[in-house]
């Protein structure tokens, strides 16, 4: 009876409820969805940070990382990997040879780590083979081709190997990318120029594009003009084992893109073998092997392990590698679940204001249901169980909608690409798919039944004070 | 047999700067059957009387006993249930649930008493069509006149099958018509079932209608008269 009532209480003032449901379910959705896309964007960061940039752990001797002194090679690697892939939890190990090195175009030259790999070997344990730029060529698939090297885009770009140029195929694809003939006509005058980085041809461009033309197509012309010149030759110098300065001329062989620019920029690979006949350090000059594990919650665990093992050697999981990845992971599970309590908190307020506002305008039918008997107990229940309701719809409705739109999303991600520029320069991805975990979904649901109830207290009790004469009094 | 003992009661408000002598020592009591009626101007005090008596309000000094129980021994949480079982009241703005309809309002009190459905149902329908409103069982308060709420109102009093009824001018927000009628209901109720029913009003045609008439001025008994 008295929840029933409560109910019927609820949609007494059916506009006010409705504000204050729809409130709270945007304030949920709102959170909510917010915390997927950010969880979303971090999952990825770290997915593609341990798939392309870091392993699960990696070994090397405990100098290496201070010197990178080409000297400080792992001893015995068929012993090594034997006792690694014994391990449970360990799916896979590489080798790499790890160089610093100048790289040099016609034009450029910038200082870089060359790290070279067996690229059958290394592809069990990062995936940057499946980051190939399309149409820049390989992943060492010419395994014939001596001295390829496979490179960064963001390299690229500062090496001028990618570049910008309208073409008359770029003309005819954008035709089919619905851009207007009267925007195209105006393309025809760059015909023949080459531009070596993106902003001066976006610059260029401004020159005769409209303001409103550009900011509408200079995403897709930019798409389009880019070009790279195929089989760019890249000499690299290092010194070799006796530290005297050598060097090879490489060619790029492919192009590949993990939206770091960071890592792009500053990470070259090539095969070990040609590396190891440059330096002479041979074929089996390993630095450094990195392990990719089965579960990453094993990081630690196994990690132990390996050290137990190899006593003499430095082994450190991607967590020591990169702390503020490590921290990033752990971390944000309950930065997610403080900013909900946040939006959760500003939500209560409204909850608490209009069931103050309910008790005051009700103060008199208070009164007589006191007067005819109706318990505190049960006073309080009723209030308490109508801020409950209304925390509760708002709240559900919020969660059903976050749980649609997040499942909707997840599967094609959302594109920030018009932002990208800024998000890539932190290594994030600006194609995002929206994820969250079930334990927060559940944390979050049993939150706002906690706030529902908290936010019931005050007015509850404000109801509990009326003295049934005074408010049978008031008119 | 006495229902209701009022002894030697003040009422003193002391609210801010003055000083009111609301109920200044009156002393007297009802017997179960009665239809009495509580008169006197504004301000003499009715309203705090009957507060009292129904333990909505404390007395300053003075006691009150209903069938034999001092409300003053009782614990607030205690006095709540008292009122529950002893005490009936109508109001004189009727103060139906407005959500709910009026077989819902009668039901109210039983409901919290956890009483069985088919005796709710039962005592909720043999009330409402004692107050002629058996076929507006399943309207809403608003849909219902103003009579027709007090009628309802009487009926939600009469539920738990209390003592007696108190009534703080229950004919106040009513035209003459539909105060005739409720008149008429409460007399037969009155007459039939025994039910005691002590109201207050500034009604004469009301007054009329008393078997007995308590007269007060300025918080004190002038005149007790039984027709
Ligand atoms: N809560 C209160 N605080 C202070 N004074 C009060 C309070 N309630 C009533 N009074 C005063 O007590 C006196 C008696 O009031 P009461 O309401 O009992 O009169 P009444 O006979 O019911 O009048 P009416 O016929 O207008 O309803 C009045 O002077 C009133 O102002
Ligand atoms: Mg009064």
């Amino acid at each position: 009876m008295i929840t029933s009532t409560a109910w019927k209480n609820v949609w007494r003032n059916k506009i006010r409820s409705l504000v204050v449901i729809i409130s709270v379910t945007i304030g949920i959705f709102g959170g909510v969805f917010a915390v997927a896309v950010m969880n979303g964007a971090i999952e990825q960061r770290l997915e593609a940070a341990l798939n392309t940039e870091l392993g699960h752990i990696q070994i090397s001797r405990p100098d290496f990382r201070e010197n990178f002194d080409i000297h400080l090679r792992l001893d015995s690697i068929t012993n090594l990997d034997k006792k690694i892939l014994e391990l449970n939890g360990v799916e896979a190990v590489t080798h790499r040879t790890i160089i610093s090195a100048m790289a040099n175009t016609a034009t450029k030259s910038t200082g870089v780590q060359v790290i070279g790999i067996d690229p059958v070997q290394d592809k069990q344990v990062f995936s940057l083979g499946d980051k190939l730029i399309p149409g820049t060529g390989s992943y060492f698939a010419d395994s014939n081709k001596r001295n390829p090297v496979y490179i960064g885009e963001d390299l690229a770009k500062e090496l001028n190997i990618i570049r910008y140029v309208i073409a008359p195929a770029t003309i005819d694809s954008l035709r089919n990318r619905d851009v207007p003939e009267t925007v195209l006509s105006k393309l025809d005058g760059y015909q023949g120029r080459r531009f070596r980085n993106q902003a001066s041809f976006t610059d260029a461009l401004k020159d005769t594009l409209t303001k409103k033309e550009a900011s509408k197509y200079g995403r897709k012309i930019t798409e389009e003009a880019w070009s790279f010149r195929t089989r760019t030759r890249l000499t690299l110098t290092f010194l070799d084992r006796n530290n005297v300065q050598t060097g090879g001329m490489f060619r790029v062989a492919g192009i590949y893109d993990i939206k770091n620019k960071m890592y792009e920029s500053s990470h070259v690979f090539v095969k070990n073998s040609d590396i190891g006949r440059l330096t002479g350090l041979g074929n089996e000059a390993f630095h450094k092997a990195v392990i990719r594990i089965g579960d990453i919650e094993q990081t630690r665990n196994i990690t132990r392990q390996i050290s137990e093992n190899f006593p003499d050697l430095e082994v450190r999981s991607w967590k020591e590698i990169s702390p503020e990845m490590a921290m990033m992971n752990d971390m944000v599970e309950q930065f997610y679940i403080v900013f909900m309590i946040i939006i959760l908190a500003a939500l209560a307020f409204g909850i608490v204001n209009t069931m103050l506002m309910v008790v005051l305008e009700r103060t008199k039918e208070l009164g007589m249901l006191t007067a005819i008997g109706m318990n505190k107990k049960r006073v309080f229940r009723m209030i308490m169980t109508e801020s409950v309701f209304l925390s509760l719809i708002g709240g559900v409705t919020g969660m059903i909608i976050s749980w649609g739109i997040i499942a909707l999303t997840s599967r094609n991600g959302i594109n920030f690409v018009k932002y990208g520029e800024g998000f890539e320069a932190m290594g994030f991805s600006a194609h995002i798919y929206p994820d969250i975990s079930i334990t927060f979904f559940i944390i979050v649901t049993i939150l706002i039944v906690v706030t529902g109830i908290l936010s019931s207290i005050y007015p509850a009790l404000k109801a509990l004070r009326l003295d049934p004469a005074d408010a049978l009094r008031t008119e | 047999m006495k229902v209701l003992e009022i002894k030697e009661v003040h009422k003193i408000y002391n609210s801010s700067e003055v000083k009111v002598h609301a109920v200044n020592g009156i002393s007297i009591d009802f017997e179960e059957g009665e239809f009495a009626a509580i008169v006197g101007p504004s301000g003499s005090g009715k309203t705090t009387l009957l507060n009292m008596i129904g333990g909505l309000d404390n007395p300053t000094e003075g006691k009150i006993l209903v069938n034999n129980t001092d409300l003053s021994t009782l614990k607030s949480s205690d006095l709540i249930d008292f009122r529950m079982k002893n005490i009936g009241f109508v109001f004189q703005s009727y103060n139906l649930i407005p959500v709910l309809t009026a077989k819902e309002n009668v039901e109210f009190i039983m409901n919290l008493q956890k009483r069985s459905k088919k005796e709710r149902n039962e005592r909720t329908m043999e009330l409402l069509n004692a107050v002629g409103l058996g076929e507006r069982a399943e309207s809403r308060p608003a849909k219902l006149s103003g009579g027709q709420q007090q009628r309802v109102a009487v009926a939600r009093a009469l539920a738990s099958k209390p003592k007696f009824i108190l009534a703080d001018e229950p004919t106040a927000n009513l035209d003459s018509k539909s105060t005739e009628t409720l008149l008429e209901i409460m007399e037969e109720l009155n007459r039939e079932e025994k039910i005691t029913f002590i109201f207050s009003t500034h009604d004469n045609r009301v007054v009329k209608k008393a078997r007995r008439v308590v007269t007060i001025e300025d918080g004190k008994v002038i005149s007790d008269e039984t027709r």
